[in-house]
């Protein structure tokens, strides 16, 4: 126990040095990009059909918010800030703490990768099994095939095959949003669940299938290699049924596979991007996009730590996860 | 910043934690009634829960003409741009100078928690305006024609009067424009002594900069500020809010409220649009904003049942502009011969066929804008550089150019190649653009087409002279001042300040388009543009036209841009749920859809 | 390589010792390495069609620009053209052939994804091996900076990249994505070379004092070369997707013909997922897609039967 306290210890302290490192090159990096929020905010009015004094009213405000002076002083205070978990106000919102834009967003995001990974990986490694399983004949190849298929495709390519089926062809689902609001109110009762999945499905469906080939892939492997281990010879030379050697095998194929899935939590953030481009899904992803076509530095920088932060967290906890169910590296700890 | 600690312990909780964003209503809404929901889109902005109800905040939830009221409404109107639908003000005089507007405020207006609107909260609203800065109500010293006293005549009249010095046309139109708050909120924002800062701020003492500074630090504050529950003098109150849409109900209290036909209103968000497209086939929506549709998309929303199209006027023009620092852009020759040669016919039906018409003529106004304001033959007598492939070529020589081998040679042996840049996003400018290279190209001009990364980048690049030619917006009418602007004012290295104008040289100051300062017009003779567009700001606009026409005149022969297309205002409706809509060429067609209501259209469709 | 072959359990269908027994009895290594790949694309034959589709791409990169003139052709009265020979794909909101914008794209495609994958090849391994082999503080240094940009999320950051740098050129844009993806090759070849160093065989090729410059390219690459072939055609596709996403999202600029603008023009300009004109357009970049991939993969399935025996029939 003591032993996995100082891994977690020492798991902190590399994340939060990494969280600095990419803190830091994020900040200087977005500074580097061309372009002047208000001058953003401006055209884009004009182009509303706002006429020039209308879009001057709407910037002058905007002017305020952006950060002055020099890049070493605006870099020492966002730090002081990070340290007091605040994360600075937003520019294309005038004044709205990013804290509170990220992590009102961050939800929907971790709600809609979560369901779509979850969904991937069970698909995947039961589809992965069979594979295995079957790779000799035309089921196993196919099934590999058109997992490494789905899975070379880009996500967003799904998304948009599903949008045209679901949403026009056959109205089954809406076309975007979280819930409706008309409808329900949030909180924790079966209706506003029941709205949200609604809205969730389609968007975690793209995600899941766009995803599911690599674990697939992986169990296949996985389960491959362990096919050839000794320790199944063993059990069948025993006399196990061949539900228990089944178990064996699953057991020790998906171990590998936890830690990866851990990982790709964290890589997903990124990603998901596309999904929320498509499906008008308010999440982190949308944020970071709009913030840097508004070029609003501080929500740029508050979405990036935000994203590093759950990869690394995910990382850590994978970790600590392989350690927990794999008792051959506990023992070694 | 307790708020966001807050945040982070719920947001680590990875269960639906969607109870933790957005409002913290735990009741359910009432049952829909008779007046049903009308569905719609924000289009201005996308829908954030955190932002405050505050009209003035960029993302924020008060939204123009449901929840949040201006004075009055502009009209579309093809010249006056002092033409208004009333909003909370009922009527209005102005004097015979200009300088002082007197407000007559509704006298039925009342705000959602009962108490009537009055003087007391228009002062405030003009008080939490001066702290935003920006048009009339800007304080800084030299400013000209902004807003100097406020006077309470009685309890529905108040008065502006506008600061002595330099006058500025657009006075009654920035006024009337004036978001309306109430007292009652925002009243405890500001100081007691408020006023007295703002009179302090307009002199040059250091006294004076440092109430300045405090009136925009206030400014600050306020913009981040917004009442815990809606307080709207509009038809509709905010109800609750998600980050993909906003719900408001009726208010009863509203002075119009009999003629509001829809008793909830549901702005969505959109984050392109192709999803506009994707609600409209899908017929989730009743109502959309302007969006830019090709044609076989208008053809399939036009298909599903009770969907139509209304067009209308638009102001805005979108034109190839030249940056004459770039050799041979400078010479009017070759800008005009480049004007025979595109067939801007071609260009628009490739990139605006839906929503844009062929601007016939290149006069720095929307063809019916200049017919309205000069009349229709001192347009015909403009020149509309119809496609003519030998005259663009005869003055491609007369510029010194020479054709070898099907090519266009400078004089200096150079091919004569530019590259058209066009920001990405803008789908139309980049379907023109490269419709216009391809055209340039086959007459002997090697042009490309090249994207900026997007319109930000694009904004600064072109603002920095980077680029030889480019798309630009203009004729952004009514007020012709405005839309010569674009053309002759700070991009073209004019601007005004303190009542005097001063002209920078090209590639300064942000003068990109580096046109000739005065030039010699056939018949009229030699003409300041910068100048004439000045004093379109400051003279009355029954005298305007000696000046339009010259600048017209000009804008033709010389050439700092050829107008393209003028864009139509294209909004789909769909009448399934809801009728009455207002017609063809409606002057509130650029207003949003809760001034149309406000007008009286948009009634529930009587159900059989 | 043989011993790979030879450590199969005995009794299985396919005959591991027969070809083992084969293959040594032809003359060189790398002849018997070749023919051990023929054989592996015979046995299943949808993987000779990976070839082949691969091959087919490869080649309408290199020469099918060749085909068509510089700039091509387009007719204003011909946009969304009905499907004939003249245009068996349709044509676009502008007028020009699809079937001719897609095979004048695959250049800009492939060069891109293509270069990205040496670059990534190339820092991976180097770093991999480097790491692996030296340990130490070398090794800690490296890892740290596999890691740094590992954890960086791939995407967002390419997007702020490409609006703060230009990356008009293809090989900028080559460099930037390739420079972004090195990670995980890194740590699979370093993890690679440890297990490697465990066996033995380089403590060996010390002890004889044989050169690092030899150690490295002739002991360790070509053990962990598997690795490498396998991961860089599979980072291939991911920086194939990686275009196509960013110029889908509107990031990167839509003037050059590639596949992705065509995307992004089919969905956000003309609408096709609403009308069945514009449908081709769409169709037509994401078959292409499509197909590519699936040549991938079936050359990926049989370079990982190649070196994982295991995954053969049981």
């Amino acid at each position: 126990m003591k032993s996995l306290l100082w891994r977690l210890a020492g798991h902190l302290t590399r994340g939060l040095a990494m969280i600095w490192a990419v803190t830091t090159f994020t900040f200087f990096l977005i500074r580097l990009m061309p372009g002047d929020p208000v001058q953003v905010q401006y055209e884009r009015l004009i182009a509303l059909g706002m006429s020039p004094e209308q879009a001057e009213s709407g910037t002058a405000m905007t002017y305020g918010f952006v950060p002055h002076g020099p890049v070493w002083q605006q870099y020492l205070d966002y730090i002081v800030g990070l340290a007091h978990l605040d994360l600075g106000v937003s520019v294309d919102s005038q004044g709205i703490p990013v804290a509170d834009r990220v992590f009102g967003a961050m939800p929907w995001t971790v709600l809609l990768v979560l369901s779509g990974i979850l969904v991937s990986f069970l698909i995947g490694v039961g589809l992965g099994v069979v594979a295995a399983l079957k790779r000799g004949n035309v089921v196993g190849h196919s099934l590999s095939i058109a997992g490494s298929l789905l899975h070379g495709v880009p996500p967003f390519v799904i998304g948009i095959l599903l949008t045209a089926l679901f949403t026009r062809q056959w109205r089954w689902f809406p076309s975007g949003g979280i819930y409706d609001a008309d409808l329900v109110a949030p909180g924790f009762y079966a209706d506003f669940m029941a709205d949200v999945a609604y809205h969730t499905i389609l968007p975690a469906s793209a995600f899941a299938l766009a995803s599911y080939g690599g674990w697939l892939l992986a169990m296949r492997s996985s389960v491959a290699s362990v096919l050839g281990d000794d320790f199944l010879l063993a059990a069948e030379l025993r006399g196990l049924t061949r539900w228990m050697r089944f178990r064996y095998l699953a057991r020790n194929a998906i171990l590998p596979l936890f830690t990866v899935l851990a990982i790709s939590f964290g890589l997903v953030f990124g990603g998901a991007i596309f999904i929320e481009r498509i499906f008008n899904y308010p999440g982190l992803g949308m944020l970071l996009f709009a913030s840097i076509g508004a070029r609003d530095f501080s929500m740029m920088s508050g979405s990036f730590l935000l994203i590093t932060a759950a990869v690394i967290i995910a990382n850590i906890l994978a970790d600590l996860l392989y350690s927990v169910i794999d008792p051959r590296v506990r023992r070694q700890t | 910043m307790k708020r966001s600690v807050c945040a982070i312990a719920a947001a680590l909780a990875i269960t639906l934690a969607a109870g933790a964003t957005a409002g913290c209503s735990p009741s359910k809404p009432e049952a829909k009634k008779s007046g049903g929901t009308f569905t719609s889109i924000d289009a201005n902005h996308a829908i954030d829960p955190q932002a405050p109800i505050n009209p003035y905040a960029g993302k924020g939830n008060a939204f123009s003409g449901y929840n949040a009221m201006p004075l009055a409404f502009a009209k579309n109107h093809l010249t006056d741009h002092n033409q208004h639908f009333p909003g909370i003000a009922e009527s209005w005089t102005v004097s015979s100078d200009g300088a002082e507007v007197t407000i007559n405020i509704q006298p039925k207006a009342k705000w959602s928690d009962g108490t009537p609107v009055t003087s007391e909260d228009i002062k405030t609203s003009a008080a939490v305006a001066f702290s935003q800065g920006g048009s009339v109500f800007a304080i800084t010293p030299g400013s000209t024609g902004a807003l100097g006293e406020v006077t309470i005549v009685n309890e529905k009249t108040i008065k502006f009067t506008q600061a002595p010095g330099a006058r500025n046309n657009t006075f009654l139109r920035s006024i009337l424009a004036m978001w309306v708050l109430p007292k009652s909120v925002y009243g405890s924002q500001l100081p007691a002594d408020f006023w007295d800062k703002i009179k302090a701020g307009a002199g040059t003492t250091d006294a004076a900069k440092a109430a300045r500074d405090e009136i925009t630090a206030l400014g600050k504050k306020i913009i981040t500020f917004g009442p815990q529950k809606d307080v709207s003098a509009g038809p509709f109150v905010l109800e609750s809010l998600n980050a993909s849409e906003a719900i408001l109900t009726k208010n009863p209290n509203f002075f119009n409220a009999d003629k509001i036909g829809p008793d909830k209103v549901r702005l969505r968000n959109y984050t392109g649009n192709e999803q506009i497209w994707n609600y409209l086939t899908a017929g989730e929506l009743d109502t959309a904003p302007y969006t830019s549709t090709p044609t076989n998309v208008v053809e399939q929303i036009l298909k599903v049942p009770g969907s139509r199209k209304i067009t209308g006027l638009s102001q805005v023009s979108a034109a190839l502009v030249f940056n004459q620092k770039y050799a041979p852009f400078d010479r009017v020759e070759v800008r005009q011969a480049l004007a025979y040669l595109i067939d801007r016919s071609e260009v628009q039906k490739i990139g605006e066929p839906d929503s844009g018409k062929v601007a016939e003529h290149t006069s720095g106004l929307i063809e019916d804008a200049a017919k309205q304001w000069i009349g229709d033959p001192e347009v015909s007598k403009l020149n509309p550089y119809n496609v003519d492939k030998a005259k663009g070529e005869a003055l491609l020589t007369q510029a010194g150019l020479t054709k070898k081998d099907g090519k266009w040679m400078l004089a200096n042996g150079q091919p004569f190649t530019f590259k058209l840049q066009v920001p990405n996003g803008f789908s139309d400018w980049v379907a023109a653009g490269k419709n216009i290279a391809s055209q340039l190209t086959n007459a002997g001009i090697a042009v490309e087409a090249t994207t900026s990364a997007d319109y930000a980048v694009y904004q600064k690049e072109i603002a920095e002279g980077k680029y030889a030619a480019g798309f630009w917006l203009i004729a952004l009418g009514p007020s012709t001042y405005n839309a010569y602007a674009r053309l002759y004012g700070g991009a073209n290295g004019w601007s005004a300040f303190g009542g005097k104008l001063s002209h920078k040289l090209a590639g300064e100051g942000g003068n990109w388009i580096g046109g000739a300062e005065t030039a010699n017009i056939a018949g009229v003779g030699t003409l300041n543009p910068g100048e004439l567009t000045y004093q379109l700001s400051q003279m009355p606009v029954d005298q305007a036209k000696e000046t339009i026409i010259k600048l017209a005149k000009y804008t033709n022969e010389q050439l700092p841009g050829i107008q393209m297309w003028n864009y139509i205002n294209v909004q789909f409706v769909n009448s399934t749920r809801y009728e009455n809509f207002p017609p063809d060429n409606c002057e509130c067609l650029r207003l949003t859809h809760g001034v149309w209501m406000q007008l009286g259209y948009i009634q529930p469709k009587k159900q059989p | 390589m043989i011993a790979k072959f030879a450590r199969q359990k005995p009794g299985r269908e396919n005959s591991n010792a027969a070809i083992a027994g084969q293959l040594a009895r032809s003359s060189s290594p790398r002849r018997r390495f070749w023919r051990g790949v023929w054989v592996a694309l015979k046995r299943r034959p949808s993987r000779i069609a990976g070839v082949a589709i691969v091959a087919l791409f490869i080649f309408m990169a290199i020469a099918g620009a060749w085909f068509y003139p510089d700039r091509l052709p387009y007719d204003v009265n011909e946009v969304y053209a009905p499907i004939s020979w003249e245009h068996p794909l349709s044509t676009d909101n502008q007028g020009v052939d699809v079937l001719a914008l897609v095979v004048t794209g695959t250049r800009g495609v492939l060069l891109v994804a293509a270069a990205a994958g040496l670059v990534t090849m190339l820092v991976g391994t180097a770093a991999g091996l480097y790491a692996g082999y030296r340990r130490g503080a070398a090794d800690s240094v490296l890892m740290r900076i596999a890691d740094f940009v590992l954890t960086i999320p791939g995407f967002p950051l390419l997007i702020v990249l490409t609006t703060a740098i230009n990356v008009g050129t293809w090989w900028k844009m080559a460099l930037v994505l390739g420079l972004i993806g090195w990670g995980g090759l890194a740590r699979a070849v370093r993890s690679q070379t440890l297990s490697l160093r465990e066996r033995g065989f380089i403590e060996a090729a010390r002890g004889l004092g044989l050169p690092t410059r030899h150690i490295v390219v002739k002991e360790l690459l070509p053990n962990v070369a598997p690795y490498i072939a396998t991961n860089l055609l599979i980072a291939v596709t991911a920086y194939i997707y990686a275009q196509v996403g960013l110029y889908f999202l509107g990031v990167l600029p839509v003037d050059t013909s590639n596949w992705g603008v065509m995307l992004n023009n089919a969905v956000f300009l003309s609408g096709a997922l609403i009308s069945p004109d514009a449908l081709p357009y769409l169709l037509a970049p994401l078959g292409a897609i499509l197909l590519l991939t699936l040549g991938v993969v079936l050359i990926v399935d049989a370079l990982e039967e190649i070196f994982n025996p295991r995954l053969r029939e049981s």
